[in-house]
């Protein structure tokens, strides 16, 4: 009985914690309330340059510097006295962009200084006002050092907020026991490798290649264009042709054996154990792609950041993370230090690709009219 | 009674209900408030009461929640199927090894989910040595293979969560009076019907605390269709997380985070009503 009363005298008193409840979560909406996305609408900043100290928080891909004892960092912070935080955790530029895209929107940075992420991303991130300017003047060593062919691409003509870490191409990466016949992006759709074959989820990377193989041109390809190429993907998914979609894992993928070729990057020699592993320029063209130094809106420390990228420029730092992570760097001199050193990298086309060896490459690039295009896309890759 | 003895049980709930608000009502607040959003991410997501983001959600991912329906469903049932005969090991013949198999069965939960799903992929790898085993049994095809098949995705599911099978039923079989196992014997009934008509029956709330645990979690999963699946393996996760990260469709993602939320809510109740015991309608403690 006395259970029973006290239950009906509670009764008022529960409503009152629903209603004190209710009005806490509207009370807390209201703090983070307003609108999402649309870009961040306070005005262009430009980088404050300065004294080249204190912390700096580097967010980038793996395996892009020698983070170890003696590597480029230690290097850095020896010299300046900067204590760097070095997070590798670019796996994707739109997942990347995804997590961090409601920090940005606040104009905060999430207490990162420097990002890493490639041309288009670089572009994007810029159209929404997440980044800031940088003063040519701040940089001496970057702009005496950056390659010609670097100096004015056309998603940044004046590189007013990017900065090239390193440069990469997208081709074949064959399984040259397997599969020694793979030369072209058309040899993926081949029955014989049902599969066997894995391509990379990045829509700018995976399907202008798959246009220069049916010989479209994805600089001057239609919506149509990316949607029938889009589509014969898609075909090749569903029919079991294509075994997944990966982002940098497809190099797993191949050191275990279980595929014979992927689309993949053109330095990630390193990151495959299967001495049989070999990437192959497309017969009718390869994807050409920088991964980019930026500095988002909200960054601490931007004068460290500049300090970083000034210090990365001296040919003989440039160098040292040529011989680490075998991609192309935007850094002259490279090439004459490497031959001095007497390294194979300094002939390697991967590394110093010559016109001629990328005569038929494209620049990534966006669609016309991304949004159905990226549906599309997703759909084949969720399917 | 006076006011501060009323008050009490509410100062006692007060940590809980705390818990809730912050971790459970202001989230499912917000995301309620996004799914309601219409726009883009370069115009902005203007909240407009958008209503349509419900079934704009659901267009072409139909394929993608019966599939992870079909995985989910499976790995309960097999998980099922693999923990009640464990869990009855360990409560009832283990011995003296039996905290040692409880151990065992915990024990993976020291390493990373991630890790051991990845791990998996080492395992299950085309050239590895489980596979070939296998295609000499004409388990699988010789040119066959087990990575990157729906089979993959729904043993990562199955392993995964099986812990979370085997523990309620452990806690369940542990209590249970033999006694009535004995009576039932006693009255002439076989093993067999004594199981079935004792130790089944009073095992039920084990089973479906044990389904609950694993069947929710495994349908919402994406890790183990993104690791261990191929193409054509995607579950309703990967879509809510392709829709957030990859094409910033917020509202959708919410949307269709609200809707899978709603459609286990539903498929929950109704296997209780049906399948369920006291247990979860709160008249257990009455048995005592």
């Amino acid at each position: 009985m006395r259970d029973q009363g006290s239950r009906k005298d509670a009764r008022p008193l529960a409503v009152a914690v629903a209603v004190a409840i209710v009005a806490l979560a509207l009370g807390l909406s209201a703090c983070g309330g307003g609108t999402v996305g649309g870009g961040n609408d306070e005005e262009v900043t430009t980088a404050k340059a300065g004294d080249v100290a204190g912390a700096l928080t580097i967010s980038t891909w793996p395996g892009y510097v020698d983070p170890g004892k003696n590597g480029t960092v230690a290097e850095f912070e020896k010299k300046t006295g900067v204590k760097v935080d070095y997070i590798e955790d670019v796996n994707e530029n739109e997942a990347f962009f995804g997590k961090l895209q409601p920090q940005l929107e606040q104009g905060q940075s999430g207490g990162r200084s420097i990002f890493v992420v490639t041309d288009w991303m670089a572009k994007q991130m810029y159209d929404l006002g997440y980044l800031q300017e940088i003063d040519h003047n701040d940089l001496p060593t970057v702009f005496e050092n950056l390659l010609p062919t670097l100096q004015s691409p056309s998603f940044d003509p004046e590189r007013k907020f990017s900065v090239p870490w390193q440069s990469g191409m997208g081709g074949i990466w064959v399984d040259t026991a397997k599969a020694p016949g793979i030369r072209s992006v058309n040899d993926l759709f081949d029955p014989k490798y049902k599969g066997k074959v894995t391509m990379l989820g990045e829509l700018r990377e995976t399907v202008p290649l798959v246009m220069l193989a049916e010989g479209v041109d994805p600089v001057e390809a239609t919506n149509e264009d990316w949607l029938n190429a889009v589509d014969r993907i898609g075909k090749a998914a569903e029919s079991g042709q294509i075994r997944r979609f990966t982002g940098n894992d497809y190099t797993e993928d191949l050191t275990a054996g279980n595929i014979v070729a992927a689309i993949g990057w053109s330095g990630d020699a390193s990151l495959i154990e299967n001495p049989n592993a070999e990437w192959r320029m497309p017969t009718q063209g390869c994807s050409l792609w920088s991964d980019n130094m930026v500095i988002p809106v909200g960054a601490p420390n931007t004068a460290a950041a500049l300090g970083w990228m000034d210090f990365a420029y001296q040919p003989e730092v440039a160098v040292d993370v040529t011989e680490y992570v075998e991609y192309i760097s935007p850094v002259e001199g490279v090439q004459d230090i490497l031959r001095e050193r007497g390294s194979e990298l300094a002939e390697s086309e991967l590394t110093f690709p010559s016109a001629e060896f990328t005569r038929n490459c494209t620049d990534q690039d966006s669609p016309p009219d991304l949004e159905p295009v990226n549906e599309a896309w997703q759909a084949v890759i969720t399917g | 009674m006076s006011l501060r003895q009323r008050l009490v049980p509410y100062g006692l709930l007060g940590p809980g209900l705390l818990w809730l608000v912050v971790f459970f009502v202001v989230p499912m607040y917000f995301m309620g408030e996004l799914a309601l959003r219409s726009g883009s991410l370069t115009s902005g997501y203007t909240f407009d009461w958008a209503w349509s983001n419900f079934p704009d959600s659901l267009s072409g991912h139909t394929e993608q929640i019966g599939r992870s329906f079909l995985f989910a469903g499976t790995a309960t049932i097999l998980a099922l199927l693999i923990a009640y005969p464990l869990a009855y090991a360990i409560a009832f013949r283990a011995g003296r090894y039996r905290s040692l198999l409880l151990f065992a069965v915990i024990a993976p939960f020291f390493t990373t989910y991630l890790i051991r799903t990845i791990a998996w992929k080492t395992i299950l790898s085309d050239s590895s040595p489980l596979v070939s085993v296998l295609q000499t049994l004409a388990l699988v095809p010789p040119d066959g293979r087990v990575l990157a098949t729906s089979g993959a995705v729904i043993a990562g599911l199955t392993y995964n969560f099986l812990p979370f099978m085997v523990l309620p039923l452990y806690a369940n079989l542990e209590r249970l009076d033999l006694r009535l196992v004995e009576a039932a014997k006693d009255l002439y009934s076989s093993s067999r019907q004594a199981f079935v008509r004792v130790t089944l029956p009073l095992t039920m709330p084990g089973i479906v605390a044990g389904v609950l645990l694993t069947f929710i979690p495994a349908f919402g999963d994406y890790i183990n269709a993104q690791i261990l699946g191929g193409t054509q393996q995607a579950m309703v996760g990967n879509v809510i997380q392709s829709l957030y990260l990859n094409q910033r469709n917020y509202p959708e993602a919410a949307a269709l985070s609200f809707l899978m939320m709603a459609l286990i809510l539903v498929v929950v109740s109704v296997y209780i009503r049906f399948a369920g015991t006291g247990a979860f309608m709160g008249s257990e403690g009455e048995e005592d």
